[in-house]
This record gives structure tokens, sequence and C-alpha cells, in this order.
């Protein structure tokens, strides 16, 4: 019971991850590969400020013991602020592989900045001991439970700002930069704008999505963000739905909890790394077969239909309404 | 003669070491449909994207009502009332053709961020007056039963049509066309050149018309510009330009025959 | 004996190793125009080939050659069965790029499940360092640098002298114009792949070799290294692969000697970022085509 419990905040975490990676892949059609790098930040930011000052043989920047709520917030813009830095320099100019490239690249920096500079998050053995934002005098089953509730609010409230935005005018414009940049342009949209605009969206929601995971797991470090994680996000998204967020919360069930959760019941067979490998090849393989038999996820994108009733409906009916 | 609408002042463009644009010259005027003619490689799609704002020229101006727009952005030359239409056509194939036609007007309050996510009366009410615009835009292109399909499904001559209903819920001052009728089945290239008579009778465009199929250029353009090796080679009405002998040589006979047989 | 002069002489090493997977992957991308994220991982599969193969009691460098083959063939096959698929259903290049990491990470971890992810290494004699004019360096790193020089003047009269080869130079520079002209695109294409991932088997066992010690998770930082390699000479411009090899091999050797070495790779990131930014055609080609 417990256990099921815990799932509860995990699965919400998971679909803010996944709505968050939507909106910008998805729906506008920016490569990012490094996605994982954006939850990274928030969840280090979000977790530092909510600890005090470096204690237990750790060292940090920012210890601020900041209510949680507020260190969410900032955990999210700190991700954007990453996210501003990495798309000036690129969004205007690359097409998507090169796009792809650099987000690795600027993800492997990353990485090997916060791993080497202990000063910053503690180097390789990451921060630990990130305070649980709910009462301790509750039970543990409350505390998942009470938990879990937070997330899914958030969740909640992510969930329907993404709908609002995907079946906005802005939506629309995103959909259509992602079909073709250029017609865009010519209709006198700044595409750059309107990238970066959905670029920044999609890092705040993995830095909101990353502070709760920091919060959730109490801990984190850089093994958490290692590229391969990005790309568990991606399947999500591409089993669930492409530019459809329920399609992004199915995704974020099947594969980060399904999986976790499947391979929780296997034994090892004396090799302690076997689950995790074979995980991994689960999640390429998904990668592969999913665009090959499912093109555009299970629940695909909902196109906004017009249903105004129109006095003409076919040339033909309008030939036949003279005879 | 008022000043024209647009108006190249010896532009150029060279690419490497190839000069596509030499020096060319002409004007567009208001409330006109104008052709540009000419063989292949002379220099009309170029032109085209130097007016647009796709490149910039390597030097020259390009004046809009007087203000020089040369190496504008795409989008800004757009929001100064240059649209264009492309000769493949490039329909956002994701968006149905509703959706295509609502894209098209700028600004749009719905754009901003949190009027996206509030989504307030007034920015509903825009919505719901862009709806009823394109409604009546599709129905009267007969395309209204075709209206929550994705773009991607429709046929080539469909596509062209909705490139035109776009250009129409723009309206913009000029608007570019990049070979409208190719490709195109007869049938159809009436029913085009119907609706370019459309744009500039009831919604006050001018146009410039690439084209390569004669015909349509006499049938539609009182003006028309030849091209050819980057610059223009000579003006005037279709039956001028078919006395000219540096025009039939260059275009209307040897180097034009592939196309002059439409 | 200068600290310069010393890391110079890794740098050859690191770029000769970086030469021979980066002519392969810029001959890849060239031809079949999108980038195998999973390249880095063809050259783990050679090292891991080669060390079951040295583990059976094989020389080094014949190992590596097994590798080679192997790793050659399965690049084809992985082309025929799965890239082809997608290529031929004409799905969106991000589709494409993806469906290359899920080869690459089942690459690795399929390598992880079978060999554990513990540190592995091969079974050389112990090196001994030679003085070689201003360099020090072990007999394995002169190997290395000769079997790059190897691999080199290999791929040059491959591209200069062979059909094969300037078919695949007419497919890189103009697709529409090399099928046109009656280029047999499928076997080109075939033998693209065949080559290439040669090159990465023995890219694999040759890094493995320098590195001493190596994980699955070797090639996937070292595909990083490779784009910015790529990039410097210009996509699609073997030629310039292997100058830029030499330009970023050095260049961050010698860096990492004077700055903090773990920093090496993000040095080559940055590199590359900023060249993809200020001059997306590479150091060495005169057109743009980023």
């Amino acid at each position: 019971m417990l256990y099921l419990a815990s799932l509860l905040p995990l699965a919400a975490i998971y679909g803010i991850l996944v709505i968050g990676l939507n909106v910008q892949c998805g729906v506008t059609g920016i490569l990012n590969f490094t996605y994982i790098t954006f939850v990274a930040i928030g969840a280090y930011v979000t977790g530092v400020l909510t600890m005090g000052a470096p204690a237990n043989a750790q060292t940090y920047i920012l210890g601020a013991h900041l209510p949680f709520l507020v260190a969410l917030v900032i955990g999210g813009l700190a991700a954007a602020a990453l996210g501003a830095v990495v798309s000036f320099t690129v969004l205007r100019r690359l097409r998507s592989d090169y796009l792809a490239i650099v987000t690795i690249g600027a993800g492997q920096i990353v990485y090997t900045i916060i791993g080497n500079e202990t000063g910053v998050f503690n180097g390789w053995n990451g921060i630990f001991g990130i305070p649980v934002p709910v009462s301790m005098s509750l039970s543990p089953i409350m505390q998942q439970l009470a938990f879990g509730g937070i997330t899914i609010l958030i969740l909640a409230a992510v969930f329907f700002a993404a709908q609002r935005i995907q079946y906005s005018p802005l939506g629309r414009v995103l959909r259509a930069i992602r079909d073709d940049e250029g017609v865009t342009e010519a209709y006198g949209r700044d595409t750059f704008r309107m990238k970066l605009l959905a670029f920044l969206i999609g890092c705040f929601v993995a830095g909101i999505g990353g502070g709760l995971l920091g919060e959730y797991a109490t801990a984190y470090a850089p093994s958490a963000f290692l590229p391969g994680e990005t790309f568990i996000l991606w399947a999500a998204l591409l089993i669930g739905g492409v530019a459809n967020n329920w399609g992004a919360l199915l995704g974020a069930l099947i594969v980060p909890i399904g999986f976790a959760e499947v391979t929780r019941f296997l034994p090892d067979f004396g090799n302690p790394t076997l689950i995790e490998s074979l995980r991994g090849v689960a999640i390429g393989l998904l990668i592969i077969l999913a665009p090959a038999f499912l093109p555009k996820g299970l629940i695909r994108e909902r196109l906004a239909k017009d249903r105004a009733q129109s006095r003409v409906t076919a040339p033909t009916e309008e030939e036949t309404s003279h005879a | 003669m008022p000043d024209a609408l647009l108006r190249l002042d010896r532009v150029s463009r060279n690419f490497g070491g190839l000069q596509a644009v030499a020096e060319c010259s002409f004007d567009v005027h208001e409330g006109r449909i104008t052709g540009l003619i000419g063989p292949n490689g002379a220099g009309k799609t170029t032109v085209t994207n130097l007016i647009a704002g796709e490149m910039r020229p390597s030097s020259g101006g390009i004046l809009l009502d007087g203000r020089n727009i040369a190496g504008w952005s795409a989008h800004r030359v757009a929001r100064a009332g240059i649209a264009r239409t492309f000769q493949l056509a490039r329909e956002l194939g994701g968006l149905t053709v509703m959706e295509n036609l609502l894209l098209a007007p700028y600004p749009q309050k719905g754009e901003n961020l949190w009027l996206a996510i509030v989504q307030p009366p007034a920015v509903r009410r825009e919505e719901e007056e862009l709806k009823e615009r394109a409604r009546t835009l599709l129905e009267r292109l007969q395309l209204a039963h075709l209206r929550n399909e994705p773009a991607q499904n429709l046929s080539g001559g469909q596509k062209k049509l909705l490139e035109i209903a776009r250009a129409m819920m723009t309206r913009p001052r000029l608007l570019l066309m990049d070979e409208p009728t190719a490709g195109v089945n007869p049938a159809l290239i009436d029913q085009l050149v119907t609706y370019i008579r459309v744009l500039r009778d009831e919604l006050g465009v001018s146009l410039l018309i690439i084209e390569h199929n004669l015909d349509v250029v006499e049938a539609l353009c009182e003006d028309v510009i030849v091209m050819a090796a980057g610059s223009v080679l000579a003006r005037g009405t279709m039956a001028e330009l078919r006395e000219n002998p540096a025009v039939v040589d260059a275009y209307l006979g040897g180097g034009g025959s592939e196309y002059a047989a439409l | 004996m200068s600290i310069l002069m010393l890391s110079i002489g890794f740098g050859l090493v690191t770029a000769s190793v970086l030469a021979i997977a980066g002519v392969g992957l810029s001959l890849q991308f060239g031809v079949t125009n999108f980038v195998n994220f999973a390249y880095g991982d063809y050259a783990t599969l050679g090292a891991y080939i080669a060390l079951v193969a040295n583990e059976h009691g094989l020389n080094i460098y014949v190992s590596m050659l097994i590798a080679g083959i192997v790793v050659a063939i399965f690049s084809a096959l992985v082309n025929r069965l799965v890239f082809k698929r997608f290529i031929d259903k004409r799905v969106k290049l991000v589709i494409l790029l993806v469906v290359t990491i899920g080869v690459s990470l089942v690459i690795e971890y399929a390598l992880q499940s079978i060999f554990g992810a513990q540190f592995q290494s091969y079974t050389i004699t112990s090196p001994t360092p030679m003085q070689i004019g201003p360099f020090l360096l072990t007999t394995g790193q002169i190997a290395i640098i000769g079997i790059a020089v190897l691999c080199m003047v290999g791929v040059h009269l491959m591209l200069s002298r062979t059909r094969v080869g300037k078919a695949m130079r007419a497919m890189s520079d103009n697709p529409a114009l090399a099928e046109a002209s009656g280029i047999d695109t499928l076997r080109i294409t075939d033998l693209t792949w065949l080559v290439v991932g040669f090159l990465a088997g023995i890219a694999g066992v040759v890094l493995a070799m320098n590195t001493s010690t190596f994980t699955p998770l070797l090639g996937s930082f070292f595909l990083m290294l490779l784009f910015a390699v790529v990039i410097l000479g210009g996509i699609g411009k073997p030629y310039g692969a292997m100058l830029g090899a030499l330009v970023i091999g050095v260049v961050t050797e010698v860096a990492g000697a004077y700055i903090n070495a773990a920093y090496q790779d993000a040095i080559a990131f940055l590199i590359m970022i900023l060249l993809l930014l200020l001059r997306p055609q590479g150091l060495f080609s005169s057109r743009g085509r980023a």
C-alpha cells in the first residue's frame, strides 16, 4: 500500500516532464536531446534552496532554507535561464540535426562542470538530505499521499496551461513552425522568438518537474542525468502520443513508471547491472519500434475541428439544390 | 505618374561566382497585376526571394512606398504588407485547411503566452471573427467541405487554391506569386485566374506574378516585365513584347519553346 | 622534455584515433545525409569484439581486424534492416535521428548486459615509452598512428582511384545528380556503410588501446569529439575530417595539459559549438551548408 502511494507522486512528476518535452518537441518540433539537463538544474537548484547551509561533508551554493514552493519556482526559472543561454546561441541558425548535436554537447558540458566543480552541487556525489516538503509528523503513507496531492495539483496546472497553449492561436503558430518554418516567417511571425518561447516554456516545466523529482528522492546526483535519461522521456512521448497532452501522460505511465515497475519483479541472475542494462536495451528498442508501428503514438494529435454550420458543404450539393 | 508601390533600384545578387541578378531595376505599380517572365535562370525567383526577405541583395535598393526594405528579414517584410505564394505548394500539412487560413492574419492577440492560457473574451472574439472570414472564403473557393481536413491530404490543385485562400486572408498590399499555375490542370487554371482577379478587384491587392504560361500572363497582366540573365530585358504589354525582337530571341522564340506550347 | 611537446605527441595519437572514425563519420553523413548517433557505439562494439578475440588468445592487431570486419557487416545490416525502413517511408528527420539514438542505446546496454559495466582492458605487452624526436610514445601509440595513416591512405585511394569511391563523392556532393547519372545509389550506400563500419570498428579498438580501460559507454563520449572533428573539417569532406582530427586531437591534449584534464572533452564540444555558430561549413570548406 505504501508502495502504491509512493508511485503516485512519481507518476505525476513524469507526467509533468513529458508534457514539458511535448511543448518543445511534439508541438514546436525543436530537437532537444538534452532535456534531462534542464530537469537536473531544477532538481539541484530547488534542492539546495530548500536545504540550509552545507553540512554532512557536502559543498554547494545557495543553501537558503526557502519554503518549498518558492524554491520550486526558482528552480524552474533557473532551468529556463539555462535554456535561454543555450537557445540564444543556437536556435537562430541551426537546422534540426545540428541542433540535436549541439544540445547533446551542451548537456555534456553541464554534466562535466557539475561533476568536477564540487563546490557547486557537491560534484559526482551529488546532494542528499533534501528536506521533504510535507510534515514529518504524518505517517509514511500519508506523507506519500500528501506529496502525491501536491504533485497532482501541479500536474493539473501544467496540463491545463499546456492544453490552453496548444489549442490557442499560439499553439497554431508553434505547430506551423514545426511543419514549415519558412512559410510561418512569410506570414509575419518572428519564428526565432516563438521557438525561443516554446523552448523556455519546456525548460521551465522541466525544471519544475526536476525540483519535484529531487524532493521526491531527497537526493540528486550526476548519475541521474546521464544522456540516456532524456531518451526515456522521448520514448514516453513517442509511444504515448506526440503533440497530445493526454498522450504525454499515457506515455509517462507506460515508459518510466511501467518499466520501473515491471523490472522490479525480475531477478538479476547475479549480475547487478543486468536489469538496468536490459531496461536500456528495451528503451532503445521502444524508440526504434514505436515510430515504426505507432507513427504518431497511441493517442494522436487532436486537430481542432470547426463545427459551425456552413451554408454549402460541397460543390455537388450546391448543384442539386438548384434542381 | 505616382511613385511606384515597389521599386527595385539596380538590385544585384551573386552567389560566389554566379551572378544571379545583375543591376535589375523595375517598378511595380499599385492596383495592377504585373507579370514577370523570362527563361529559366533569368533570376526571377531570386528577385522574388530578395523582395520577400529570404536573402539580402549584394547591392541595390528595394523600395516599398519609398522605404528601403532590402535586407529586411522575411517576417519584417511580411508585416510591411508583402505576402507570397510558393511554386511548390507549401501547405502546413499537419494543420487543417481551416487552421491554415487562420494562421494567415497577423497580429493575433491569442499568440501572446498569457492571453493564450487565459483566453479572455477579447481573444475568443477575435478568433471567432477570423473563423467567420475564413468560412466565407472557403465557401467561395469551394473548399468548405475540406475545412477540417489536414492540409497534407489535399490534392495538388486544392493546395494551390489553399495558397490563394491564405493570401486572401492576409490581404497584403503586394502579393508575390511564384508560378501559380505550374503543374495545374487546365480546368483549374481558369478558376485560379478568376481568383487572382478577385484579389485585385475586391481586395485591393497588387500582384507581381512569375509565370511561364504566357496565355495566363496575357489574360491577367496589364504590365509585363521580361528578365534575362539577371536583369530586365524589356517591359510592356504581352502584345508589345511579342513584337520585340530581343524578347522573342531570348524567350518567346527559341529559349521559351518548352513553355510556349501551353 | 616540455609539457607542450609531450602533449602534442599525445595529441597526435588522439588525432589518429579521431581521424579513423572521423573520416568514417564524415563519409557516412556525406553519402546518406543524416547523423547516425549510434556511430560511436559501433566503435564500442568493435572494442568489445576485439576484447573477446583477444581473450581467446588472438593478437591485438588480428583482433582489431576481426572487429573491423564484424562491425562493417553489422553496420550494413543495421542500415538495411532498420534505417532503410524509415528512410523509405520518408519519415521526418526527427524520427530518423531518434531511431539512431535507439540503436545507440540498444548497443550500449546490450554490451553492458553481456559484459557488465566494469572496466575492461586488452592483454597487450606492457608498453615501453620510447623517445621519438621531441615526443615520448609507447610502441602501441606509435602503432596507432601507423594504423591511422594506413586507413587514411586506404580511404584516399578508394575515393580517388576506384569507381565506388568516386560514386561516393558524387552522392555526397549532389545526390540528385548522382542518381540521375545512373549511379546505383543503393549499392553505393551499402558499400559506404560497410566501409564506415569497418573504420568504426578499427577506431573503437584503437581508442580502447589508447584509453587502456573501457566500458560500454566508450563510444558515446567519443561521438561528441567526432562531431567536433567532422564539423571542423566540413560535413561530408573526409579530407577535412583528417585535418579536423589533427586540430581537435592536438588542441584538446595541449589544453588538457595546461587546464584541468577533466575538461578536455568539454573544450572540444565548445569548439564545435562555436564553429557551428560562426562558420558552419567548417574551416576548410568554401561553401556554406548548415
